[in-house]
C-alpha cells in the first residue's frame, strides 16, 4: 500500500536554482528505501519537504492520505510527530542525559511519567545502550551518540523514519549496525527513507534505490528483486 | 539537517484532521505548563546569581516609578489637606496715616488676585489683644499700662487660589518697597509652590516614568533574547521533533514572568528600605515645621501595581525577544 508519495515536487529557491524538480515517486507502507546522489543532488531537500521544513513551490506531497505541503501552522508539529528524524550531527542536547535526550518527544506529547520511562527504556534497549540512559551525550563515542539519536527518533514509535546522512560520520562497521537498526524498524512495519551518498553501504542492502542528480530523480533500483 | 532553517508561510486554514491531536488537550496543555513552570524554577535556581542581578536591574526601574508614584500622590495629598485660601498680612508701620491705609485699600481693590480684604486699626487690634487675654489678668494689666497703643494697622488679605503664587509674590513685593508699609507676610505660600511642584512632577514625573518602565522591558527583552540565544539547538530540535509554537514559546514567557515577578518583589523591597531610611528624618522635618500629615507609604494597591507592572514589563520584554529572535511566522 503506497505510503508516501510525491507528484511533480518542484522545490525553487530564492536564487533561482532548483532543488528538486518534477520528482514523483510513490513509497510503501514499510518499506525501507535509499536515496542516493552526490552532495547537492537533492537528497537533503527531498526530506525537508517531508519534514515540512519546506513547501514545495509545486506539486503534492501526500503522506498517509493528507497533503502536507499544505499543512497549516497548526497541525505542522502534530504530523512531525509521526516522523522519526535522524540526522548526520544527532543534534542530541548536550546539557540533558541520554535518557533525556530520548524521552524529548515524548515530554512534547506529554505522556506521564511512568509510560515515558517505560519507552525510553524500550528505545535504549533496541539500540543497545541501556546502560548509558544517565550519561551525558559528550561521554558517548560517535556511533554511541548516533544511536541515541535513532532512539529518540524511534521513540515516539513514527510510521515514517526520515534519515539524513545517518552514517556520514561513522566507520563501516558502525555503519552497518545502524543500517541493521533501521531494518529492524522496517520489519516492524515502520516507512524507513534514508538519504545517503555511501553506494558501497547501501548497494547491496536488498532495498530500493533512488537516485537524485540535480534535483530530479534519474534513477529507481528496486533492490528487493535482485 | 541540523541547518534546516525553519521560515515558511502556510495556508493557515488548510488543515489535514489526520495531523490532530485527538482528546484530553486541556489536561495535556496543564501538565505542560506543569512541567514548564518547574523547568523555569530550576533554570533560575541553577543561575541564581544571574537571575539576582536580573530581578536588581528590573527592580531599580520599577522602585523609581514607584517612588515617584509615591510621592506624587503624597504631593497631591498634602495640598489637599490645606483647605483653605492663601492669605496675606500686611503690617503699616506705626502711626501709618489715613491717606497711607487708603492707598493701600486702593492697591488691593485694583489687585484681581485678591478676593476680599479687611482693615483692622491699631485700636481694633489692641481691643482684640485685649479679648484675647481676658483670661490673662497679668497682660490685661500689662497692656492697661502702656501709655500708647504699640500695635499696628493691618490689612488681612483672602487671595484668588487659582492664581500662581507668582502673582502673590508680585503684591508683597510691591507692598514691602513702601515705607509706610512694616512687613507683608505670605501665608501658606509654600503650599502654593508645593502645588506647582506637583503639577511640574506630574509632568516630568510621567515622561520620567516611561522611560524608567521601557527599561524594564529591555532588561527583561536582553535577558530573554540571550536565553534564547543559548537555546537555539534545543529550540531547533524540538521543532522538528513536533513542540508547537506555544511549547517554544511558553519556556521563555514563563523566564519573562519570573524575572518580571521577581523584579517587582525587588522593587517592592528596594522601596521600603528606601522608606525606611527617610522615615525619621522625614517626620522629624515635618513635625518642625508643625505639620503631623497623613503620608501614604505601602498600600496594597502600590504592592499589587507593582507586581502587575513587573509582570506585565516582563511579559512583554520576553515577547519582543521572541518576536525578534524567533519571528512571529517562524515557529514551526
Amino acid at each position: 500500500m503506497t505510503y508516501l508519495q510525491l507528484q511533480h515536487v518542484t522545490q525553487r529557491f530564492d536564487n533561482g536554482s532548483e532543488g528538486l524538480s518534477e520528482v514523483t515517486v510513490d513509497i510503501e507502507q514499510g518499506s525501507m528505501v535509499f536515496l542516493t546522489g552526490h552532495s547537492g543532488a537533492g537528497k537533503s531537500t527531498l526530506l525537508k519537504v517531508l519534514i515540512g521544513a519546506l513547501v514545495p513551490t509545486s506539486g503534492r506531497v501526500v503522506v498517509g492520505g493528507s497533503d502536507i505541503s499544505r499543512l497549516g501552522p497548526r497541525a505542522l508539529p502534530w504530523y512531525r510527530r509521526k516522523l522519526g528524524i535522524v540526522m548526520q550531527d544527532h543534534n542530541l542536547l548536550d546539557d540533558r542525559s541520554v535518557f533525556e535526550n530520548v524521552a524529548l518527544p515524548l515530554r512534547i506529547t506529554q505522556l506521564g511519567t511512568r509510560e515515558i520511562g517505560r519507552r525510553v527504556r524500550g528505545a535504549l534497549a533496541t539500540v543497545d545502550l541501556s546502560d548509558r540512559g544517565h550519561l551525558y551525550p559528550r561521554h558517548l563515542s560517535t556511533g554511541e551518540q548516533q544511536r541515541v539519536g535513532i532512539a529518540r527518533a524511534v521513540v515516539n514509535r513514527p510510521k515514517i523514519i526520515l534519515a539524513d546522512e545517518p552514517t556520514g560520520n561513522l566507520d563501516p562497521y558502525l555503519s552497518r549496525q545502524v543500517i541493521a537498526l533501521f531494518h529492524q524498524f522496517k520489519d516492524l512495519g515502520t516507512t524507513v527513507l534514508v538519504a545517503s551518498h555511501d553506494i558501497d553501504l547501501i548497494k547491496d542492502q536488498g532495498c530500493r534505490i533512488l537516485h537524485l542528480s540535480q534535483g530530479s530523480l534519474v534513477q529507481d533500483t528496486d533492490g528487493t528483486k535482485g | 539537517m541540523a541547518g534546516i532553517k525553519v521560515n515558511r508561510e502556510r495556508g493557515a486554514k488548510t488543515r489535514s484532521k489526520a495531523w490532530h491531536p485527538r482528546g484530553g488537550r486541556l489536561r495535556t496543555w496543564l501538565a505542560d505548563h506543569r512541567r514548564v513552570a518547574l523547568e523555569t524554577s530550576l533554570s533560575i535556581s541553577r543561575r541564581i546569581f544571574g537571575s539576582l542581578l536580573v530581578w536588581l536591574m528590573i527592580g531599580v526601574a520599577l522602585a523609581m516609578p514607584g517612588l515617584l508614584w509615591m510621592l506624587q500622590s503624597n504631593l497631591q495629598g498634602l495640598s489637599q489637606q490645606w483647605q483653605g485660601n492663601t492669605g496675606l498680612t500686611i503690617y503699616m508701620a506705626l502711626g501709618a496715616s489715613e491717606q497711607s491705609l487708603e492707598e493701600i485699600a486702593t492697591v488691593l481693590e485694583r489687585e484681581p488676585a485678591v478676593i476680599r480684604f479687611q482693615l483692622t486699626t491699631p485700636q481694633q487690634a489692641l481691643e482684640e489683644l485685649l479679648a484675647q487675654s481676658s483670661e490673662s489678668d497679668l497682660l490685661r494689666q500689662a497692656i492697661a499700662e502702656i501709655e500708647a497703643n504699640p500695635l499696628p494697622a493691618s490689612f488681612g488679605v483672602i487671595l484668588d487660589s487659582e492664581q500662581s503664587y507668582l502673582a502673590f509674590e508680585v503684591i508683597s513685593r510691591q507692598l514691602s518697597g513702601r515705607s509706610d508699609v512694616e512687613e507683608v507676610v505670605v501665608e501658606s505660600l509654600w503650599l502654593e509652590r508645593l502645588r506647582d511642584l506637583s503639577r511640574l512632577g506630574n509632568r516630568g514625573g510621567s515622561a520620567l516614568i516611561t522611560m524608567l518602565l521601557a527599561a524594564a522591558v529591555l532588561v527583561s527583552f536582553a535577558t530573554i533574547r540571550l536565553a534564547i540565544d543559548t537555546r537555539l539547538a534545543e529550540m531547533r530540535v524540538l521543532a522538528l521533533i513536533g513542540a508547537t509554537r506555544a511549547q517554544l514559546r511558553r519556556p521563555f514567557l514563563y523566564l519573562g514572568s519570573a524575572f518580571g515577578l521577581g523584579g517587582g518583589m525587588m522593587a517592592i523591597f528596594l522601596i521600603a528600605v528606601f522608606l525606611k531610611q527617610i522615615e525619621v528624618p522625614l517626620e522629624s522635618l515635618l513635625v518642625s515645621y508643625g505639620w503631623d500629615p497623613e503620608l501614604s507609604a505601602f498600600t496594597p494597591q502600590i504592592i499589587l501595581l507593582l507586581l502587575t507592572a513587573g509582570w506585565v514589563l516582563g511579559i512583554a520584554g520576553a515577547l519582543l525577544a521572541l518576536i525578534q529572535r524567533l519571528g512571529v511566522k517562524n515557529s514551526s
